[in-house]
């Protein structure tokens, strides 16, 4: 910025456009890698081993009752320490990553834990391996059960994810963006309303998305009239 | 042949299986009847090692189920099983239902899979059912898709658990009149059910199971009509 402007000019609309953008790769990186992260968790969770259950347990706790915020500073020191040189922002992803695969895991248990016994021993009974009957009867079935529990997470998942702004992390994602420019104009109430929402707008976006993707395979399984 | 011999099996501390011994012929019905909690189908489950056993042995062709070299899950392509409770692929087409197993386990065409579907469906009449999914179905019609979807891996046994227990009087009609087409195609049939009528019409012989034991077994007429064990005719005065 060349000009000092105490008013809201075309170029802080587009830094909060660019902002709403890297908040929603952000949602999109880490809650993709923390879905994958959470599903193995999750999974291995359900196999019958007890040292693995509750190791899993363990970090499932962890990472679900320390803030968040801690676990961006304290990820971010540690690798500081350990000597490796990762920029905030990619350390930033990976915190959000393992942070929100803490609760995917749970999710996922409920889930594979939420198809019917029986229907399970019926695909086994058809000869299925253990894998088969997990691949084509206990996920398509599960997913379907925790579908709006794990859609909520993403949802709070794009929200948490202007916290990384402690790490002082660039590009600035949408809130960072925001509060830059309200210290600039010193127009707090017009950029939050504004800020909100982009965080509407792309929320309900995914929340369309998810629901329409729900709605044709609750056409399908539907009841009859 | 399926043959039983000596079989123990426990849930915990309870002892569910005594020391059964059962020899089953190709192309024979059989049917077991007995009280709720005499072990008639937990032994349903050793057969297809569903459940384990603790000891004795259960052989089937020759093949030891329960030996830990055996590869169960091909030996459960030979032993078609269905449940009392519902157990359809909730998220598939009655096609897709009957297809999977044959399409994944057996690795036929695509096509293949889809015309074993549509025949064995049409076989159990749910013919004009193929793109219906299960919560579209009756109980009636679900038990007839779960016995279709069995009867696609060409089993050469059939294993039915309590197949009418869980539903309405008024439907048990059309299930039992899916069985009885199974048994006259000569399919080796293991049939857990407190039909006795039914077992009295269909099945070569009778097992009365009480205990964790077979205490009496016979021709169906015989053991239905002229019980010689007390516990038999206890029980048989009972229900019928």
């Amino acid at each position: 910025m060349n000009s000092f402007s105490p008013v809201f000019t075309q170029g802080d609309f587009i830094l909060m456009l660019k902002g709403a953008g890297i908040t929603f790769y952000l949602t999109l990186v880490s809650g993709l890698f923390g879905t994958i992260l959470g599903f193995l968790i999750g999974w291995a969770r359900t196999v019958k081993f007890a040292p693995l259950y509750y190791l899993l347990g363990l970090y499932i706790e962890v990472f679900r009752t320390v803030p968040l915020i801690i676990q961006f500073v304290l990820f971010n020191s540690g690798l500081a320490i350990f000597g490796l040189r990762i920029d905030p922002f990619t350390s930033g992803l990976i915190s959000l990553s393992i942070y929100i695969s803490a609760y995917v895991a749970e999710v996922v248990r409920s889930g594979i834990e939420s198809v019917p016994p029986v229907t399970v021993k019926a695909a086994r009974g058809l000869g299925m391996t253990y894998l088969q009957s997990f691949r084509f009867i206990v996920v398509p079935v599960g997913a379907r059960s925790v579908l709006p529990a794990w859609t909520g997470l993403m949802l709070g998942l794009m929200k948490d994810t202007s916290l990384v702004a402690v790490l002082g992390a660039t590009p600035p994602e949408l809130l960072r963006a925001s509060q830059i420019i309200i210290t600039r104009i010193q127009e707090p109430l017009a950029i939050l309303i504004g800020a909100g929402a982009f965080y509407f707008i792309m929320c309900h976006f995914i929340t369309v998305v998810v629901n329409r993707y729900e709605k044709s395979w609750n056409e399908k399984t539907k009841v009859a009239a | 042949m399926i043959i039983i011999e000596n079989v123990h099996k426990s849930f915990g501390k309870v002892e569910v299986l005594k020391g059964v011994n059962l020899t089953v012929e190709k192309g024979e019905v059989l049917c077991l009847i007995g009280g709720s909690g005499s072990g008639k189908s937990t032994l349903l489950m050793c057969i297809n090692a569903l459940e384990t056993i603790q000891s004795g042995r259960i052989t089937v062709d020759g093949i030891d189920v329960h030996a830990p070299a055996t590869n169960r899950n091909k030996l459960r392509t030979k032993l078609g099983i269905v449940f009392q409770q519902f157990n359809a692929f909730p998220h598939l087409t009655a096609r897709a239902n009957v297809a999977l197993a044959p399409r994944q386990v057996l690795k036929t065409s695509r096509v293949e899979a889809r015309d074993l579907a549509e025949h064995y469906l049409a076989h159990v009449g749910l013919g004009d059912k193929l793109d219906h999914f299960p919560s579209q179905l009756s109980g009636g019609q679900q038990q007839r898709l779960a016995i279709a979807r069995a009867l696609a891996m060409k089993p050469d046994y059939m294993l039915l658990d309590e197949v009418t227990s869980a539903l309405d009087p008024e439907l048990v009609g059309e299930v039992l009149d899916t069985l009885r087409l199974l048994a006259e195609e000569g399919i080796t049939i293991i049939a857990v059910t407190h039909e006795i009528p039914f077992a009295r019409e269909v099945a070569d012989r009778v097992a009365f199971f009480h205990q964790g034991v077979i205490h009496e077994i016979g021709p169906a007429k015989d053991l239905i009509s002229n019980p010689q064990m007390e516990r038999t005719q206890e029980f048989l005065g009972k229900i019928l």
